[in-house]
């Protein structure tokens, strides 16, 4: 029985609609509760600022592309380096670092749960192998169906209930929380060395479309009735003139009703699909459109990708755009072939303030933050580490909270990426609220957390509490952003399940988090024919055996399950 | 002006981090503070105290003033010297990899043989190798798109593999031998290899490289640009690596 009682805390709880209220926070057995006795372990907050526990809901910290960026980039690993004490393992590396660099940086931030993005099946006992040994924060990961041959030949024959029973199958093989799609039929494209460039492009040999596929897979995702809607990475992303596809993309889920309190479509990174004009030349930010649609439509959600200048590592299934990216700039560059599911690629890069064009990609992160005016639409990420890594995201909260900190920013970088973005002439600047939204309840929202308890300070809710040494009374972050960037990268406690395991910046204790999946029961005569469909293709196709396939339960040690069951609309 | 001796107390057999052994560190301590510095031993932190024989005389300011004398044989002692910025260290006998790495100025001598990634990554000051070097001399470490940028490694012996690696600047002489691929991808800077060498200067996009000796396979990545006289000797000149779009500088007898 462990109590623990936050007095005096100046807490910003949006899910609850707490707004810099006093209070004080009780927590007993790892949850938020009413009331506690007297001899409750104390935190004494003296009004300083308390949000729940951050939630990530897109980042890149674990499975096979990750280890790929690990071994290919040996110089990374030789930053960022802290050696080992009593209770923490050595950290390493800035943009890929180890796994437990991953636990412990999220953890000093205030963070308690990441949500890895990308899980390709097959690869998914390594997913889950990493995410085992990265320490205290809660995980969960969502699973690749975009360019599967499974999905597309359901889709094709139009048999939803197949394409249902597959995903369902995917998810407790590869134990996902959720559907992500990422370039969708491009990867099957880059098979045979090409893409697929618009909704309606035809997949070679599967003869369905990215505009299929999206819908589908959405329709698919809430006769499941999954916690999270569809995740998807759109096409064309990095290519100038691609914010029509992306509007085009938002618009396929316009009249899908979601099951649960939530949207029916997130679109991820949407920085890297942002771009107006032809060429490298006249590309610019579209921004503007991008966020006029947010804001007169609710079936969506999106997060920023916010890029950080500096060294990053991208990772992503979208096999074609990395090949891209690596003759573009001379990178260097894997590839990865996933069998039947999907592919991926990595390729470092360097954003360099003085190239106009990542000036440009900058300033577009921030112009979706700002331009929308619903703070719950657009999420804070990074994209870690494609955008930059994830410990920049107090740089982040401060530009939003910050007229005159972008201001500072912007010196810094070559003048001629501002006649390509309009982030220079936005003066919204984001409050103690809106930046508890955009961390934190915004994506237990659309991850579909509330419920386990994530994202806010409920009764109930899991005691996952951040305390930053900042009062947000005495504090006028729209000036003193140095103050509150210090404050966001080292919280004065990091509180997960009830336990201490920051201090003052500091790891304290390092217990294993939990990993979320989802389990769906599929009862009809689709889980029959997808089955039969599945064990041909792995006869004739794969290169692994049916029976060594499934992520068994030895894999997740510290598991949550929720169960949902499919239902016709 | 501030000597301080270091005579190891013993032929290491487990190699030692001893990147603290630089003038900068020891500028003004007296022999106790010197000796309570910690270098390590596999995992094992050890005091200096317990490694060497420690000999302090005179005093210095700043670590222009300060020079070390390693007194003996250190084959397993690494980085010794690492981001130095001045003073002196000589070293009688040989060392391990990675001594001067990150340098960027002051003068180290070495009368053995240095081990690989002598000069790793340096950018400035100086390096004398009067023995052998083995690979990776001036090179940058795994990853690293720049090697040395600023400097001077001078090796009176033979170099093995891969000198100069990356290198974005500064430069790198060897009075003896060289193994195979200097220069490889270099961005920068100039080598001189007195003696002889095989395939020089692949991937090379800028730098110099002057090969006295013979050249024993010459990449056919190279353009031949005439005949060039350094210090009153002919050499043949060609530009390359093509195949990069590299604009290096090969000379070759």
């Amino acid at each position: 029985m462990s109590e623990l009682l936050i007095k005096n805390a100046t807490v910003y709880d949006p899910i609850n609609g707490i707004n810099g209220d006093k209070m004080d926070i009780a927590v007993k057995d790892g949850k938020i509760v009413d009331s506690i006795g007297g001899g409750a372990q104390t935190i004494d907050a003296q009004g300083r600022l308390v949000y729940p526990g951050g939630v990530d809901a897109h980042t890149h910290i674990a499975g096979s592309k990750v280890n790929v960026g690990r071994i290919m980039r040996p110089e990374d690993s030789r930053s960022g380096i802290k050696p080992m004490t009593k209770i923490t393992r050595p950290y390493t590396g800035y943009t890929v670092p180890n796994v437990y660099a991953m636990g412990y940086r999220y953890a000093e931030m205030g963070y308690t749960t990441a949500f890895e993005a990308a899980i390709p099946i097959l690869k998914a006992r390594h997913t889950h192998e990493e995410l085992e040994e990265i320490p205290i924060i809660d995980k969960g990961g969502l699973t690749l169906f975009g360019s599967n041959w499974m999905v597309m030949d359901a889709i094709r024959e139009n048999d939803l209930e197949r394409l249902a029973a597959y995903v369902a199958w995917g998810l407790l093989a590869s134990r996902g929380w959720g559907i992500k799609i990422v370039n969708p039929g491009g990867g099957e494209a880059w098979g045979f060395g090409k893409n697929v460039s618009g909704l309606d492009d035809p997949v070679p040999n599967f003869e369905v479309t990215p505009r299929q596929i999206i819908r589908s897979l959405a329709e698919a995702n809430e006769r499941m009735n999954l916690p999270h809607s569809i995740h998807l990475h759109c096409n064309n992303l990095g290519h100038p003139g691609n914010y029509e596809t992306t509007l085009d993309s938002f618009d396929i889920c316009k009249d899908i009703k979601p099951k649960r309190d939530r949207q029916a479509l997130h679109v991820t990174h949407v920085m890297f699909n942002s771009f107006g004009g032809n060429n490298w030349g006249d590309v610019q930010s579209k921004a503007d459109v991008i966020a006029d649609y947010l804001n007169s439509h609710d079936h969506l959600t999106i997060d920023m990708g916010q890029m950080i200048f500096g060294s990053a590592t991208t990772m992503t299934a979208d096999g074609p755009v990395q090949y891209a990216n690596a003759r573009t700039f001379k990178a260097r560059w894997a590839n990865g072939d996933v069998e039947l599911e999907d592919v991926s690629g990595v390729t470092p890069l360097y954003y360099s303030p003085q190239v106009y064009f990542y000036g440009m990609m900058w300033g577009i992160g921030q112009e979706l933050a700002l331009l929308t005016k619903d703070p719950w639409k657009v999420l804070l990420t990074t994209d870690h580490p494609n955008g930059g890594p994830f410990v920049n995201y107090p740089e982040v909260i401060t530009l939003l909270m910050s007229k005159k900190k972008r201001e500072e920013a912007i010196s810094k970088i070559v003048p001629k990426a501002f006649e390509h973005c309009m982030i220079h002439t936005i003066d919204r600047e984001l409050d103690w609220y809106d930046i508890a939204i955009k961390t934190r309840a915004g994506h237990a929202k659309v991850l579909g957390l509330i419920e386990q308890g994530k994202g806010h300070l409920g009764v109930g809710a899991d005691a996952d509490i951040a305390i930053y040494d900042i009062k947000p009374d005495e504090t006028d972050a729209t000036t003193e952003y140095d103050r509150v960037k210090a404050a966001f990268r080292k919280a004065a406690y990091t509180i997960k399940g009830g336990q201490i395991v920051v201090k003052d910046g500091e790891i304290t204790a390092t217990p294993m988090g939990r990993t979320y999946w989802v389990k769906t029961t599929v009862n009809n005569g689709g889980y029959d024919r997808m089955m039969e469909d599945l064990k041909m293709k792995f006869r004739q196709y794969y290169s692994v055996n049916m029976g060594n396939y499934m992520v068994q339960d030895e894999y997740v040690q510290h598991p949550v399950v929720v169960e949902t069951e499919y239902a016709e609309v | 002006m501030q000597t301080v001796t270091l005579k190891p107390k013993e032929q290491f057999k487990i190699s030692i981090q001893a990147e603290v052994v630089t003038p900068d560190n020891f500028a003004g301590k007296s022999d106790s503070e010197i000796g309570g510095l910690i270098a390590y031993e596999g995992n094992t932190p050890r005091p200096l105290s317990e490694l060497f024989d420690i000999k302090v005389e005179g005093s210095a300011d700043s670590a222009d003033d300060v020079k070390i004398e390693i007194k003996g044989n250190v084959p397993r002692i690494k980085r010794i010297g690492e981001g130095m910025t001045a003073g002196r260290i000589i070293i009688s006998g040989d060392v391990d990899m990675r001594c001067g790495a990150k340098m960027k100025g002051g003068i180290i001598t070495i009368s053995g043989n240095a081990d690989s990634w002598v000069g790793q990554e340096m950018s400035g000051g100086e390096i004398n190798v009067q023995g052998d070097a083995a690979y990776y001399v001036g090179a940058g470490y795994r990853g690293e798109s720049c090697g040395m940028r600023g400097g001077k490694i001078t090796v009176f012996g033979n170099a093995n593999d891969f000198v100069g690696e990356h290198m974005c600047g500064g430069e790198i002489i060897i009075k003896g031998n060289a193994g195979i691929l200097p220069g490889v991808s270099n961005k920068g800077g100039k080598i001189v290899i007195e003696g002889n060498t095989d395939m020089p200067g692949s991937e090379m996009t800028k730098g110099t490289i002057i090969v006295k000796g013979k050249v024993a396979d010459l990449m056919p990545v190279y353009q031949r640009e005439g005949i060039e006289s350094i210090d009153g000797e002919e050499f043949i000149k060609y530009v390359g690596d093509v195949v990069v779009g590299g604009k290096g500088e090969l000379f070759v007898r």
